[in-house]
């Protein structure tokens, strides 16, 4: 599988890229009907977590994009995040490009927790990147 | 080429009569193909699905179909995983997906033989619709997305489809049914950007009475269809718990 990202060093990007990004938010209205999966069978609406990490790949990919980022705890530890987004096509429609969150980039993002009790979360509203800038990933499918 | 161009575009609509909530091309209507019959043709958005009712219909499943759609509720099972779209498998008829999909229609010029429905997603599959004016065949395989023979009322393309196979879902739910499925669509461009899709359950095995469902879909102007190929990066099956559609979701 080809994910973007992984092993390269974040690209700066186009300051075009990002008034791209920030209009998606509100170009890319997302339909209301769940995509690929039932979404509240695998995740729960009711428990979503800040996290603060280190993105440290991300799959450019149907039917989900997915970013991983590694979350240091209070005594150090470092746990390995799996976030799902919208479907690759579906970014690309709200301005998002493979290119728009890349390996190393600092980000806090909100996620609603996976049932099965794993590392997975849905990434929901924006992901703030450390310079302040928001990537707005749509609503969840 | 010649530089002398003619405006097809309607342009006797006065400031007035345009209503300032509506969309620009609400108010146009819907193009025809040189002979007159309507041309669908285009890059559509929602549409399909069981969730509205037609005015007046009530959908009522036969005990079978209720004992399934029972168990696929049970908050204590993990039965969302039974359903196929999860696998990346066709959808089947009329559960739709919030991807683009198009409509092709040929030949354009003289009698029509195929209308066809590519979708972008889930999953990247067509349906074919046989215009030429056969019958379904007598022995049909089961398949995702039947037989479907097509025929024009008027300015309604309608669309008899049989020979489905029982394992795609009507919903997220669960809603079931048989072998025994016929549907038949009626699509209607009611404007330039309009497409309404009234879509007729009939199966005699899951549901005590046929049932309507009416739906409509928007065009999308300039769009075209991206790759969806969603075995790519399926990281989802088996990971679901409880019913399809559980509580708590935001």
């Amino acid at each position: 599988m080809r994910a973007s990202g992984i092993g390269r060093p974040r690209q700066r990007r186009a300051p075009w890229l990002w008034a791209l990004l920030l209009a998606g938010a509100t170009l890319g209205a997302a339909e209301p009907a769940p995509a690929h999966h039932a979404w509240s069978a695998e995740y729960d609406g009711n428990d979503a977590r800040e996290l603060r990490g280190v993105v440290t790949r991300v799959e450019w990919t149907n039917p989900h994009v997915r970013f991983y980022v590694d979350v240091e705890d209070a005594d150090g530890a470092v746990t390995n995040w799996d976030l799902e987004m919208q479907s690759a096509n579906t970014l690309r429609r709200n301005g998002w490009t493979r290119e728009a969150l890349g390996v190393g980039d600092e980000v806090i993002v909100e996620a609603y927790m996976a049932r099965d009790g794993s590392t997975r979360g849905n990434a929901r509203g924006n992901v703030r990147l450390a310079d302040g800038r928001r990537l707005f990933v749509g609503e969840p499918e | 080429m010649a530089a002398v161009g003619i405006c097809l575009l309607p342009v006797t609509a006065s400031p007035q009569a345009v209503d300032p909530n509506a969309s620009a091309t609400e108010t146009l209507p819907a193009p025809r193909l040189p002979d007159g019959r309507p041309d669908l043709s285009g890059v559509w958005m929602g549409g399909g699905g069981i969730g509205r009712l037609a005015p007046g219909e009530e959908m009522i499943m036969t005990p079978w179909a209720q004992a399934i759609f029972d168990y696929r509720q049970d908050p204590e099972g993990d039965a969302a995983n039974e359903d196929p779209n999860l696998y990346c498998l066709p959808s089947g008829v009329p559960r739709m997906s919030p991807y683009p999909w198009r409509i092709i229609q040929t030949p354009t010029h003289g009698p029509e033989t195929h209308v066809f429905i590519l979708f972008e997603g889930n999953i990247h599959s067509y349906r074919q619709i046989f215009m030429d004016g056969r019958e379904h065949p007598e022995d049909l395989d089961p398949t995702w997305y039947g037989h479907s023979i097509g025929r024009w009322e008027g300015d309604t393309l309608v669309v008899d489809t049989i020979g489905y196979n029982d394992l795609f879902w009507f919903s997220f739910q669960g809603h079931p049914h048989s072998v025994e499925l016929r549907t038949i669509e009626r699509f209607t461009r009611t404007g330039l950007d309009t497409l309404q899709w009234d879509i007729t359950i009939d199966d005699p095995v899951a549901y005590e009475k046929p049932f309507t469902v009416t739906s409509q879909a928007r065009l999308m102007p300039g769009e075209e269809l991206l790759e969806y190929i969603c075995q790519e990066n399926n990281t989802s099956a088996g990971r679901l718990r409880g019913p399809a559609i559980s509580p708590g979701g935001p």
